[in-house]
């Protein structure tokens, strides 16, 4: 099948790769790039393991031909904090518990990342409003609800703090 | 072969072209070939599902002036691109067509709705597409464009059956064009799945009605509904029954039971036949209640 050259920007890093007409963007993240952070489960747009932004907006990764995210910023797991320096949402996350088998997790923690972009900030229906594309089947969401209430609660004190 | 050979030449598998002639040259040539991809919700799905083979994508992904939703004295006009949190977030539509929006609102998941299009929703011509129903009940109109011409076509003549339309491989819909509903006017939308968020409508249903100006007397309505029959539909026997009375002529059961008379349920895997018709009868009922209450405390 012929390829196609797209040029798109993911975790701030510029990539030039070449992909066939038909390839998702997930398996453009997955299998050419090994960000293997984002998730396939389900492959129909449906639990939202493949989470990631693209262009500002929270997209099933699944969902997405490669050709079409030409042109595009994408922020993947990797892109939300590291190894040694944890994001807040991802340190509140494990502070609660949130975390179980884990495959959720990035899928969550980007919709988590979207919500707290939100101004005002999201109030606890929409915080469920916002994690209804993201399917958790260990912790009942409780604890996830949670954690993305308490990083709202800190980036809101450090922001306050950044004003002074 | 040859043919083949032509197509390859003229572009590699996929193409996203700057201008809607463009867009229309391409269909005019390769209309039967290719597969027009916009959000690619629905399509991509059923792609991968192995349903259908595509040897080439044509995607509308530059078309900007499909993606606007301009408002005039008259009418709204919304492009087929627009995606469902366009409509959800367009104060015009929530203050013009409180259903369309809620509809928009009630479509899968954020994911979903960043990327899934009006123009998507109504081409793939699901029987239980989510904005369809809200589109008859609004008397929209569609906007089909070929390379030679273009017509308009009223919602309710669109769909021929579960994913079957009246729009030819040369054509595209590029506009939806819906009027301004008069003043007292009253609508609900009610949507019955297993869950609320990423959930194929079981039984879905739009009442758009409009008083006189006397806010006193029927003057309009429009029920239609959505997953109880090959497309969506409107119910016309209502208007009979409704149009010209008052509230207090009404009998809610009656109008209920005509509704669940005139569908044609399936069972399937969302529900069955029988679930189909009682449920329906009974948002038939509550939407009728919710819009007499709205119009009670309005006077």
């Amino acid at each position: 099948m012929t390829k196609l050259k797209i040029e798109l920007i993911v975790n701030s890093k510029k990539r030039k790769i070449e992909i066939t007409p038909s390839t998702r963007l997930i398996d453009l993240l997955r299998d050419d790039l090994h960000l293997t952070g984002t998730k396939e489960g389900c492959g129909k747009g449906e639990c939202g393991a493949c989470t990631v932004i693209m262009s500002g907006e929270l997209v099933a990764s699944c969902l997405v031909l490669a050709p079409q995210a030409d042109g595009a910023v994408i922020t993947t797991i990797e892109g939300i904090g590291s190894s040694d320096h944890l994001d807040p949402i991802q340190e509140a996350f494990i502070e609660t518990g949130a975390v179980q088998c884990g495959f959720c997790t990035p899928g969550m923690i980007l919709a988590a990342r979207r919500l707290l972009e939100e101004n005002p900030p999201p109030n606890e229906e929409e915080i469920k409003r916002g994690i209804s594309g993201n399917l958790c089947r260990c912790t009942g969401y409780q604890k996830i609800i949670e954690a993305i209430k308490l990083s709202i609660t800190r980036l809101s004190k450090s922001d306050s703090r950044k004003a002074k | 072969m040859n043919r083949q050979n032509s197509f390859e030449k003229d572009f590699p598998g996929y193409i996203a072209p700057q201008k809607i002639e463009e867009v229309l040259e391409i269909l005019s040539k390769y209309g039967k070939e290719i597969k027009i991809i916009a959000g690619g919700t629905d399509l991509l799905v059923q792609y991968y599902d192995r349903l259908y083979e595509v040897s080439a994508w044509l995607d509308l992904k530059n078309m900007e002036e499909l993606k606007e939703i301009k408002i005039d004295q008259n009418q709204i006009e919304i492009g087929a691109m627009a995606t469902h949190t366009q409509l959800e977030s367009s104060a015009d539509i929530k203050r013009y067509y409180p259903v369309l929006s809620q509809a928009a609102s009630d479509i899968g998941s954020p994911q979903i709705r960043n990327r899934g299009t009006i123009g998507g929703n109504i081409v793939n011509a699901s029987p239980a597409g989510d904005l369809l129903p809200a589109l008859i009940a609004y008397r929209a109109q569609f906007k089909l464009v070929s390379h030679k011409e273009e017509s308009i076509v009223s919602a309710e003549d669109f769909f021929l059956g579960p994913k079957k339309t009246i729009l030819k491989p040369e054509q595209l819909l590029s506009k939806i064009i819906i009027p301004i509903p008069e003043q007292n006017t009253y609508s609900s939308w009610i949507k019955i799945g297993k869950r609320k968020a990423l959930i194929v409508a079981t039984v879905s249903l739009a009442l758009v009605l409009s008083m006189a100006e006397d806010n006193k007397i029927i003057k309009e309505v429009k029920v239609c509904l959505g997953s109880v029959a090959p497309t969506p539909f409107e119910i016309m026997e209502i208007r009979e029954k409704m149009i010209g009375r008052q509230f207090n002529q009404l009998d809610f059961n009656e109008l209920g039971q005509l509704v669940e008379d005139r569908i044609s349920p399936i069972d399937d895997i969302r529900g069955t036949k029988e679930y189909r018709q009682d449920v329906t009868k009974n948002i038939m009922i509550n939407a009728l209640k919710k819009i007499y209450e709205t119009w009670r405390q309005s006077r």
